[in-house]
């Protein structure tokens, strides 16, 4: 729960592991952080799809989806891609450093709608950091959900984000079906972009949600191959980003079209974001 | 003086041809003495084009604050000329711009427009109020008649036209692929008394009157975008990675600004006084960039985009360029 | 609620009674308004047509410390705008006082932003009703007036030689108190040339449009090439946003001096490239064409879908101060016109 009485006050957490998750000039890096404030905890409840602006004083904020699902207590992942200021400042952080964070903001996935359906997560390259706590949330939830069908593709195997995680979930029985855009030696599972991956897998829109992530022009066909396989706007989801300040609906940059991508979204299902010619100009 | 159908007759001759893709002009304003650049791509629109002593923007700034956007896949960059209507001050931008290389003679096809003033809105609005209908302005050697919707009045040349007005050396342009009439003789030399008075203030005197000047800014940038000299595609001053200026308006990165601006325009600034008129606030800038002309032109004897040939003033070397800071 | 009246070269006096609280008015500088705190209110001139910066300054200041803290440190020491004596914004024109009426459904949204409200709240504002609108006002276009009492604590009327004031609210009657002192009860004679003024004054109105329709098409004129219209002499400089008393953008800074940092909050505009970049590069409004559309979508579409108002208070300062006549109203009669892609199709 945020600060009730200033928003813009971010609270401080204690780095207790960090990781690289990918390797590269633009390596993810993963960090499991805490409250240096125990008592925070007391009011802090987070659901999947929810982000965070997580940053450094001295250095500034940026907007990250809380990767951890509610059912992992005790502690908030987050996985940042070294990009610009803020990112290459969380990256020299290790076990023991301080950072902020401020949150959490923004919507989740619509889950208690979700109830009974299959569900098909769709990532490709960062963008399977907002769809971890989906995952995590469904395997904490099995009985609540359908079959859970887990897509995801990188540029190479080197770049998958939680690489540890997959026989988990083929071991509970989810499909994971793993892409790399171009062969490599010993990948035994497809090669090509994450878009024909989908094709590939070829999920039933029959009471199923789709959900993707990744960058914007991944999207885009992704959602374009899941109409053609018949999935209605309604079933598919997404969770955007833009630039962000103030992540709470008031430095006014993040907007498309009339929605706040940091108040009324990340989250948005396709068929809020065809009525905004702005979202996919 | 100009004939308004002989120039839009030379527009739509410009336009019509297969080389150039669009036309850079002045159309009459929405109120008082408004006028606003517009940019026309087809010559069935040279009817809106006006020309008159309304006619104040720099249109050499349009040749490069256009964006050129990444072209899609399968087609090629629209590399046909830009024609621009200049006066006289206006062509000195467009040789500092070509002799700074921003783009070649042959991209422009340069409509040259022989000068007598602009009005100053500022002394217009003193003369004539506020106006919400447009009005237009018509300039001779002494005297500009003023039409506010049908209604005349004459006022003195030397009332309301820009303080730069009264001054002018060049009122025919110096660079033009046509002349639209003939030459005008010059209205005056430019002594730099300005300057000369403001720099007998004590320095401590002088740096209050900045602090005054300065911690009005608003950091619009309106000085820096209108600025035909200013076409860095990314300003030093709103960099973010590295960051130089902070974007808080405390005194301190104000002045900063204001005074790297004026030194990245030593020996390039113009005069066109754009900068001075956009503010809002009304800081004087000329006065700054006055002094760094002023300075240029004694220390240097150099005076920017008047010869095309000149090599940039800062990027050029002399054997007796005076360096006493040095040896 | 009283009425008073003062002689108006008795202006100083009534200022000066008000010493209990941090007085802001209008300050007439080398021939320029801007509102400031009044050290002297020999300075004070109610004879203006309008600030240049609108008082929007006062109430979300151009630069602001969110809080400070020590480089290495974890202590967070927050800016309480609150503190201090009660502020009066006095002599603030009805269209101004609007447009924080209007922000307030931004700052108010779900997590109150307690800098703004917090001056808000402390901050009791004294309206002065236009008697002369200037050419480009157009406040009765968009939910105003030129003597709109609707967001104001008092009014104040110049009826030539004599201010007669209103008090309106309770915070209006507070100031009517301190100023007792300094002024006479008003009569029906003020409270008549007041109305009449009212009246003049809005037949005085020159330019103005019909926004019905407005916020609904804009979305459908996406596409349009009429956009290119503006955008191609748009400077792509800050002085519509940053004029306009409905404009409330942001930037959010830390910023290091050795040790003592603090995190700042700075007006940003939508018409500069950088407020969308990302930091891939990637920069979904890349040219002035978008930042344009966006612009006048947000004042003109967005923002009523969102709080059911019209971004907009009519104050023309955006029209005025345009060094390229890029003209509100001539942008939203020229959307008017524009055929939606559905029209042209039919």
């Amino acid at each position: 729960m945020m600060d009730e009485s200033n928003p813009y006050l971010p609270y401080t957490v204690k780095v207790e592991e960090a990781w690289f998750e990918t390797p590269g000039e633009r390596c993810i890096k993963t960090f499991k952080v805490n409250f240096t404030d125990e008592k925070v905890w007391d009011t802090w409840s987070h659901k999947p799809g929810q982000c965070a602006m997580v940053g450094r004083l001295g250095v500034g904020e940026s907007m990250f989806c809380i990767s951890s699902a509610p059912s992992e207590e005790g502690y908030l992942r987050f996985s940042v891609m070294r990009m610009g200021k803020v990112t290459s400042a969380l990256h020299e952080l290790e076990a023991g450093d301080l950072m902020t964070v401020r949150g959490p903001v923004g919507n989740s996935f619509p889950l208690d709608e979700w109830e009974g359906k299959d569900i098909v997560t769709i990532g490709g390259g960062i963008g399977q950091a907002p769809l971890r706590p989906v995952i995590n949330y469904i395997r904490a939830n099995r009985d609540r959900f359908g079959e859970l069908k887990v897509l995801y593709g990188a540029r190479t195997s080197d770049d998958h984000c939680f690489k540890g995680e997959f026989d988990d979930f083929r071991k509970e029985g989810h499909g994971c079906h793993l892409a790399v855009d171009v062969s490599e030696e010993k990948w035994p599972h497809f090669v090509g972009f994450v878009p024909n991956l989908l094709m590939e897998v070829s999920p039933s829109p029959e009471n199923a949600v789709a959900v993707t992530c990744g960058p914007p022009v991944m999207i885009k066909f992704v959602i374009q191959n899941l109409e053609k396989l018949g999935f209605a706007p309604e079933q598919i989801y997404t969770t955007l980003e833009e630039r962000m300040k103030c992540g709470i609906g008031k430095c006014g940059r993040c907007n498309i079209g009339h929605l706040y991508v940091c108040k009324d979204g990340p989250v948005f299902s396709y068929a809020t974001l065809k009525e905004i010619p702005e979202a996919f100009a | 003086m100009v004939d308004l159908n002989k120039l839009r007759d030379k527009a739509k001759e410009v336009l019509i041809r297969d080389d150039v893709r669009r036309l850079i002009g002045w159309k009459r304003g929405t109120y008082g003495f408004e006028s606003a650049p517009v940019v026309l791509k087809d010559a069935s629109e040279v009817d809106i084009l006006i020309w008159d002593a309304t006619c104040v923007q720099n249109l050499a700034s349009l040749l490069t604050l256009e964006e050129k956007p990444p072209v899609p896949r399968g087609q090629e960059p629209d590399t046909r000329k830009v024609a621009v209507m200049v006066k006289g001050c206006d062509s000195r931008a467009i040789i500092q711009q070509l002799i700074e290389k921003a783009y070649e003679r042959d991209d422009v096809i340069v409509i040259g427009l022989p000068c007598r003033g602009v009005v100053d809105r500022r002394k217009a609005r003193e003369l004539f109020g506020d106006l919400a209908v447009p009005a237009e302005a018509k300039i001779d050697a002494e005297k500009v008649t003023i039409d506010i919707g049908g209604d005349f009045k004459t006022v003195e040349r030397k009332d309301v036209v820009m303080d730069k007005c009264l001054r002018c050396r060049y009122p025919n342009p110096l660079v033009s692929d046509t002349m639209m009439d003939s030459e005008i003789e010059k209205f005056a030399d430019d002594d730099f008394a300005d300057v000369e008075e403001f720099e007998k203030k004590s320095p401590d005197d002088k740096w209050k009157h900045f602090d005054e000047q300065f911690d009005k800014c608003i950091r619009c940038y309106s000085c820096r975008n209108v600025c035909p000299m200013c076409y860095c595609v990314e300003c030093l001053v709103t960099k973010l990675r590295p960051q130089w200026t902070r974007r808080s308006t405390d005194i301190s990165e104000n002045t900063a600004y204001h005074i790297q601006r004026a030194w990245h325009l030593a020996g390039r600034c113009i005069e066109c006084m754009e900068c001075q008129r956009v503010c809002p606030v009304d800081i004087p800038l000329m006065t700054l960039n006055r002094k760094m002309t002023h300075d240029v032109k004694e220390m240097f004897e150099y005076e920017p985009g008047v010869d095309p040939e000149a090599p940039p003033l800062l990027a050029s070397y002399k054997p007796n360029d005076p360096e006493d800071y040095i040896m | 609620m009283g009425d008073f009246k003062f002689a108006k070269e008795k202006l100083t006096d009534v200022l000066s009674a008000l010493k209990d609280f941090k007085v802001f008015a209008p300050v007439k500088t080398d021939g320029v308004v801007r509102f400031q705190e009044v050290a002297d209110p020999a300075q004070v001139s109610l004879d203006y047509s309008n600030s240049n910066v609108p008082p929007k300054e006062l109430m979300f200041p151009e630069t602001e410390t969110l809080f400070r803290y020590r480089l290495g440190g974890t202590d967070l020491d927050v800016a309480n705008p609150a503190e201090g004596p009660k502020r009066v914004i006095f002599g603030i024109r009805p269209c101004d006082a609007q447009a924080f009426s209007i922000v307030d459904n931004l700052y108010g949204w779900d997590f109150p932003d307690p800098y703004f409200q917090g001056r808000r709240a402390n901050t009791v504002l004294v309206g002065l009703a236009c008697a002369d609108p200037c050419a480009n006002c157009f406040c009765p276009s968009v939910g105003g007036s030129p003597a709109s009492e609707d967001n104001v604590d008092a009014m104040m009327f110049d009826l030539g030689d004599t201010i007669y004031l209103k008090g309106l609210t309770d915070r209006g009657e507070e100031i009517a108190s301190a100023i007792s002192g300094a002024v006479e009860a008003a009569g029906d004679a003020e409270k008549k040339a007041a109305a009449g003024q009212a009246e003049e004054a809005s037949g005085k109105i020159q330019r103005s449009i019909d926004t019905s329709g407005i916020p609904e098409k804009l979305p459908s004129l996406y596409d349009h090439p009429f956009w290119e219209q503006f955008s191609d002499r748009c400077l792509g400089c800050g002085i519509c946003t940053f004029l306009c008393p409905t404009c409330h953008c942001f930037d959010i800074q830390d910023e290091v001096e050795q040790f003592d940092c603090r995190r700042a909050r700075m007006w940003d505009t939508c018409m500069f490239s950088e407020y969308s970049l990302h930091t891939s590069g990637h920069n979904p409004r890349p040219t002035r064409k978008e930042r344009t559309r966006n612009r006048i979508s947000h004042k003109y579409s967005y923002f009523p879908t969102k709080f059911d108002v019209i971004a907009c208070v009519g104050c023309g300062r955006c029209i005025n101060y345009c060094p390229v006549n890029i003209d509100i109203l001539d942008i939203l009669e020229k959307s008017k016109q524009a055929e939606a892609k559905e029209e042209q199709t039919a």
